[in-house]
């Protein structure tokens, strides 16, 4: 009964302690029934019993949530088997829900037992006779039973995810399939589903008087007999693809779906504005940039030309003292040859 | 989806409750696209199917029932029925949305003297007819629609623009290089011409 499940990284000392609590038990059999309350005080004289009696209480207690947490785990993993079941026609839905109510329901259960269980070790540890491997033996439990039930909340999450992605799927496939079916001829019947109250009467009903019909041209009745013929095939398979589907087409419903694409187009747009705004600033950084590159080239240019229309300047005005030197040099050797000569 | 959408009659009718037959107060029909023979059994045919539909619509409802190859749509609002025979194509919301204003309409003219009708009128509503013709093209009749239209066309558009303005940057930059390269080659010519002013004692 006291067996636990999974690996606990502690001892299991409850049969010794159950055996000393009977020992005590025979010894002083009265005096212990004042113990079984929980947290049973200071009293000196009852300490040792009350001290195997709280322990075997915290174990009692400790292994009732590891029971209950196993159990829950178990049906945890049923509805993950239910959940990841995603077949279009046999949806257990409501199986799923009652699973998923009931296993919160026992988490918040094994939540506060667990509290209540370390409320209880924190009371025993106010007890001054507690052994060193007690209080170690109660955290270590305490602990364990936590981190079971942590991960077993995790797989829960992790399960209600599944189930609402499949829920997802699921929906799509139905949308997919009604509007296949829907292209052929079963708008009628999306719509009325929701809007009339009694679809199928009122779908049976068109035959009888289409059977009887005498009305104007004799094309017109055969052909609305042989639809009359085929229409309840394909609305029995939709109804059932309806009974499916969650959410279905009505007026408003697609209105409401047009004017959310509307809004959302109209927040591309935004952004896109948004978007095209910030480029053509930066290009206008980019215009401002070659103007003024250009502005330097012609600055450059300007310089140089004015450099370049001085050396041509100094150079022609060379050629001027080159002449003046060939005179001077003319007149020095004509005086040479005067002097020569 | 735009492939020939088109309306082949609107009806409007007086729905009396289940037992009697619905009376017609409007009708306006565009047969034109059937052969000449066939035109009159068309209309029969339409003013019948009109009659059962809004018989079988209970007030304050929107039905949609599926004959050959029309969908045939339906209001009621108490009591005033509004019936179009349309194509598979033509938009569902669109067909309701135009009933809408079909019925408005003719409560705006007509007031309330069509409660009193008890047999059918034969007097053409010339609102149905340009109706007809006007809403051939579901735009115009679903507002929703014809917004929905507009902003994919300025979507284009500016993805079109944005094209061009992310061509226009790849040349900026282009230029901007370009300009770039440029000074510095003036800056060069400038120093170089510099340089050989400065050294002019030679020769």
């Amino acid at each position: 009964m006291q067996a636990r499940h999974g690996q606990s990284s502690y001892r299991d000392r409850t049969d010794e302690f159950f055996g000393i609590v009977e020992s005590r038990r025979r010894s002083i059999a009265p005096a212990a029934e004042n113990n079984v309350p929980y947290g049973g005080g200071g009293r000196r004289r009852e300490d040792p019993r009350s001290a195997a009696a709280n322990q075997s209480e915290f174990s009692k207690r400790a292994s009732l949530i590891g029971l209950a947490i196993h159990q829950t785990s178990q049906k945890l993993s049923k509805l993950a088997q239910l959940a990841k079941r995603s077949s279009v026609f046999d949806d257990p839905t409501r199986e799923i829900q009652e699973l998923t109510v009931v296993i919160k329901q026992e988490i918040s259960g094994l939540n506060g037992a667990l509290l209540d269980l370390q409320a209880v070790r924190n009371s025993h540890n106010d007890e001054s006779n507690i052994s060193r491997d007690t209080t170690t033996h109660s955290a270590t439990v305490v602990d364990d039973l936590k981190n079971r039930l942590m991960d077993t909340t995790k797989e829960f999450k992790d399960v209600l995810t599944l189930r609402t992605e499949n829920m997802k799927i699921q929906e799509d496939r139905m949308k997919f399939f009604s509007k296949i079916s829907s292209k052929e001829s079963a708008n009628p019947f999306v719509r009325q589903r929701p809007l009339a109250s009694k679809p199928s009467p009122s779908q049976p009903a068109p035959l009888p008087w289409a059977n009887g019909s005498s009305s104007s041209s004799s094309q017109i009745v055969p052909s609305r007999q042989g639809e009359a013929e085929s229409s309840p095939l394909l609305q029995q398979s939709q109804q059932q693809q309806q009974h499916m589907v969650p959410l279905q087409d009505t007026y408003m419903q697609s209105r409401a779906e047009a004017l959310h694409n509307v809004e959302s187009t109209i927040h591309e747009l935004g952004n896109i504005f948004t978007q095209l705004a910030t480029m053509v600033s930066q290009q206008g950084e980019i215009a401002i940039r070659i103007d003024q590159n250009m502005e330097d080239t012609l600055a450059n240019v300007e310089g140089a030309q004015t450099q370049l229309a001085r050396y041509l300047n100094s150079i022609s005005s060379n050629r001027w003292l080159m002449i003046k030197i060939f005179f001077v040099l003319i007149a020095f050797l004509m005086v040479f040859l005067f002097f020569v000569a | 989806m735009n492939a020939a959408m088109k309306i082949t009659a609107l009806l409007v009718l007086k729905a009396a409750p289940e037992t009697t037959d619905p009376v017609i107060l409007a009708n306006a029909s565009d047969v034109s696209h059937f052969g000449y023979f066939q035109r009159s059994s068309v209309k029969e045919f339409v003013v019948f199917v009109g009659r059962t539909v809004a018989s079988r619509t209970p007030p304050s409802q929107r039905q949609s029932v599926q004959h050959e190859e029309y969908k045939v749509h339906a209001y009621n609002r108490n009591g005033l029925c509004a019936v179009g025979f349309m194509d598979d194509h033509y938009p569902v919301r669109s067909a309701f949305s135009l009933l809408n204003q079909v019925i408005d309409e003719y409560q705006k003219s007509f007031g309330e003297t069509w409660r009193s009708a008890k047999e059918d009128s034969a007097q053409p509503w010339p609102y149905l007819a340009d109706a007809l013709t006007k809403f051939q093209d579901p735009a115009e009749a679903d507002k929703l629609l014809k917004i929905q239209r507009e902003l994919d066309e300025t979507k284009i558009i500016i993805h079109k623009t944005i094209d061009s303005v992310l061509a226009r940057g790849e040349k900026l930059d282009s230029l901007v290089e370009k300009s770039s390269d440029l000074s510095m080659a003036s800056q060069m010519f400038y120093k170089q011409a510099k340089k050989t002013n400065s050294c002019c004692t030679i020769l």
